[in-house]
């Protein structure tokens, strides 16, 4: 079972293929959309039109979802400016493994009083990783942009584990 | 994408409640409740099946739980689209027969019939269906209808049936807490967030919604589909039931204990104690309890509502701080404690400004005329409770479409096959949060099928996963290699198949005459009765020739006969006899009207006045 091929959310909201987009504009598209397109808007005639009013207003929705985190929006990008990039660079810095297996082990350890501290940390690490990867995209050097991609996954990873045990 | 001319038609707003239904409409600019004859808004969501044949439904069927407790349906919403274990929980508590049917699915044993909660259902919506249409006076074929935020695919499906089974088209199926949220006179002019509290009889919800300029967007919604007022009442039975020593595998005394649960619980909303009387068979017992020992039985109870209540704030990234207004639906948010706690966890007053048993009616109305046409400044956003997902090796849980997505959404994946040649591969799609399929709700298995015969791994199979604007699951595959679609065939494991939806369509037209039948013998034994005692009483009074006395004496005796028949009246001799002594009694009606006239003549005679 693969995923199939994503569709362009930025091309559904007609906006430029970037990483930096202002989402308060973002989400006022998406408002705007959805009263153009949501079905209760568009009672549908026949069967076939009725599919594909769904449809519409489905990609509408699943745009808005992959572009209003900042992370999804990347990899959407990523995928769309370099197909093919995020599969070729899988392989981790192996100082960076280490320290992930490390960070990994300390959230399971965290103690319930210690675990704002340590979020604050990652949520630290998380956005030096995120400014990284706004150069990367910006100087269009897709591999680093993958590789901080990929790496970002173990800190949001840590971040929900840590969410659950508050 | 059209806007085509729309015929004006009134389309109505259903609440469909475990305890009570009710229907509103908006005309113009405001909603309002529809009410029966007797100006009820509510319809308890109750069915008797009177043992001479007729389905009593509403109020009336709610005066006869304590004579046939056992043939007296209700909360059937707890049952619908419900199946094996879960049925045989509720099966406890309930005092009239549920067992596992086919599939595994609950049934109601009624005498020797088995009824399925979609029937039920659709026989409370018909009733709904009238009470409207006496209200607006024009026939009602469609409405928008609400279910807890909770409901599944195969719960939402089995509502959709119900509808359909009542002749009525649902238009959409829209989640009561969001229902409520449109009712609030939050009119869509006033931006912000609201937490929607929404504790009805048999099902909790926790919605958070974002308004923006006639956006209703939901952000998150948590439930529990087992707990309610419903709960608060059996904890408070058990304690009656331990308290007077009464047999609690009693039919009767359970329903008994039940009503007076439910009027000691509205009581000590108002009061620090409440106090009852119980006749149960005979014996007389009494009970009373203080709001304080109640609140200290329900207090987990509530607790596992705001647990519900941190879960939907933490999946909107938002803290309680940032909720501007906090809103309460369903009546069991009357009780005292509810609310205090509300207060507590979330630091807003509870706005009530709307009745919390009308609420969710209103606003399916309001959602109702929307999707009529009639309005264009607002529009509903809503999302998918639960996640949807697939079986893959291992019976592990692939997640496709996560919780709290907003509908419609889709998701494709892409299978293969794994044996060379193979031309149909097996896809069990299940709902829920957990791990592991085990934990979570089979919907259905999906089978494509007519695959092009490829080495293994080849074919590439394409899935379309849409969530429609309902949260109802539509499924479309496609063989990309070939172009060729594939077959899909879904067998629900919930619910009802598409066969048993038309089977049952057929058989309530078919019932609808039975039912008619039913109603003419029980019109046609009245008649009769009151005419056996009429013409006896004329008898006396006339002078009739003692072969007419006969004849009609002959007529009435036969007459008698039928009506005091043990066994089942063919309705044609029934009619038969009646009309044949309605033929003879016109001559004593003659008679006694002409010799009370002569007598009356006579009378006035004697006296000089003439």
């Amino acid at each position: 079972m693969t995923k199939a091929p994503l569709l362009d959310p930025f091309a559904v909201f007609g906006v430029e293929h970037r990483l930096d987009l202002e989402e308060h504009a973002l989400e006022r598209r998406y408002l705007q959309l959805s009263r153009e397109l949501h079905p209760d808007r568009n009672r549908a005639i026949g069967a076939a039109d009725c599919a594909a009013v769904l449809l519409r207003a489905a990609e509408v929705n699943d745009a808005w979802r992959v572009l209003r985190d900042p992370w999804e929006r990347a990899r959407a990008l990523s995928h769309i400016l370099a197909p093919g990039i995020l599969e070729q660079h899988k392989s981790l810095d192996p100082d960076f493994l280490l320290d992930a297996i490390d960070l990994a082990e300390q959230v399971t350890l965290c103690e319930p009083n210690a675990v704002a501290n340590l979020q604050g940390r990652i949520k630290q690490q998380a956005d030096a990783i995120f400014a990284t990867l706004q150069k990367a995209f910006a100087a269009g050097d897709h591999a680093l942009a993958a590789q901080q991609i990929h790496q970002s996954k173990y800190l949001r990873k840590a971040l929900a584990d840590l969410e659950t045990r508050s | 994408m059209t806007d085509a001319v729309q015929q004006p038609r009134l389309v109505i707003g259903i609440d469909l409640g475990t305890t009570n239904s009710l229907c509103a409409i908006r005309t113009g600019k405001g909603a309002r409740v529809l009410r029966d004859r007797d100006s009820e808004p509510l319809i308890p969501s109750m069915v008797c099946f009177h043992p001479d044949g007729r389905k009593i439904v509403g109020r009336e069927a709610k005066a006869l739980r304590l004579t046939f407790p056992d043939r007296t349906v209700f909360s059937v919403k707890r049952l619908i689209g419900r199946a094996g274990e879960e049925v045989d929980a509720e099966t406890k508590i309930l005092p009239y027969p549920v067992h596992q049917g086919e599939r595994g699915l609950a049934r109601v044993r009624i005498g020797n019939d088995d009824w399925s909660p979609e029937q039920i259902s659709a026989l409370i919506l018909r009733k709904v269906k009238s009470t409207a249409e006496q209200a607006l006076g024009q026939e009602i074929t469609a409405a928008v209808i609400t279910v807890p935020a909770w409901f599944d695919d195969g719960q939402r499906q089995a509502t959709k049936d119900a509808a359909a089974l009542a002749g009525l088209e649902c238009l959409r199926m829209i989640n009561e807490p969001t229902a409520a949220s449109l009712a609030y006179g939050i009119d869509g002019s006033k931006n912000g967030t609201v937490l929607v509290y929404d504790l009805g009889g048999g099902t909790f919800d926790v919605s958070i919604l974002r308004i923006d300029d006639g956006v209703f967007r939901v952000l998150a919604t948590v439930g529990d589909t087992h707990l309610g007022g419903d709960d608060f009442d059996r904890l408070l039975g058990d304690r009656i039931l331990a308290a007077i020593g009464a047999d609690a595998r009693n039919p009767y005394v359970l329903q008994a204990v039940r009503a007076a649960a439910e009027s000691l619980k509205c009581e000590l909303s108002t009061k620090p104690n409440a106090n009852l009387q119980l006749d149960l068979q005979g014996k007389q017992s009494s009970f009373s309890v203080t709001r304080v020992e109640f609140e200290a039985m329900i207090a987990p109870l509530v607790q596992r509502t705001l647990e519900c209540c941190r879960r939907a704030l933490k999946d909107a990234k938002l803290t309680a701080a940032q909720i501007d207004e906090v809103v309460l639906v369903g009546g069991s948010t009357r009780v005292p404690l509810v609310r205090q706690r509300l207060y507590q966890a979330t630091g807003r007053q509870p706005n009530t400004g709307v009745d919390p048993d009308l609420a969710v009616a209103l606003g399916a109305a309001i959602q109702a005329d929307v999707l009529a046409g009639n309005d264009k400044s607002l529009l509903l956003l809503d999302v998918i409770p639960l996640s949807l997902g697939l079986e893959t090796l291992g019976g592990a849980m692939q997640k496709i479409v996560l919780r709290n997505s907003t509908i419609p959404t889709s998701a494709a994946e892409e299978f293969s096959t794994a044996v060379d040649g193979q031309t149909s591969v097996a896809l069990n799609i299940y709902q829920g949060e957990r791990e592991l399929v085990r934990d979570c709700r089979m919907l259905g298995s999906l089978t494509l099928a007519g695959l092009p015969p490829l080495p293994a791994g080849l074919p590439r199979i394409a899935v379309t996963f849409l969530v429609d604007a309902d949260g109802v699951l539509r499924i479309n595959a496609q063989e990309k290699r070939t172009g060729q679609e594939a077959s899909i065939l879904v067998v629900p494991s919930f619910g009802l198949t598409r066969d048993e939806v038309r089977r049952m369509m057929f058989e309530s037209i078919e019932h609808a005459h039975a039912d008619i039948l039913a109603r003419e013998s029980i019109d046609l034994r009245n008649k009769a009765q009151s005419m056996v005692k009429g013409t006896k009483k004329a008898l006396e009074q006339s002078d009739l020739p003692p072969d007419q006395t006969f004849a009609v004496q002959k007529s009435v005796k036969a007459l008698e006969k039928l009506l005091a028949a043990l066994t089942p009246v063919d309705l044609a001799v029934l009619k038969l006899a009646t009309e044949e002594l309605s033929k003879l009694t016109v001559t004593i009606a003659d008679d006694v009207i002409s010799s009370a006239v002569q007598k009356a003549l006579a009378e006035e005679q004697r006296e000089g006045k003439v």
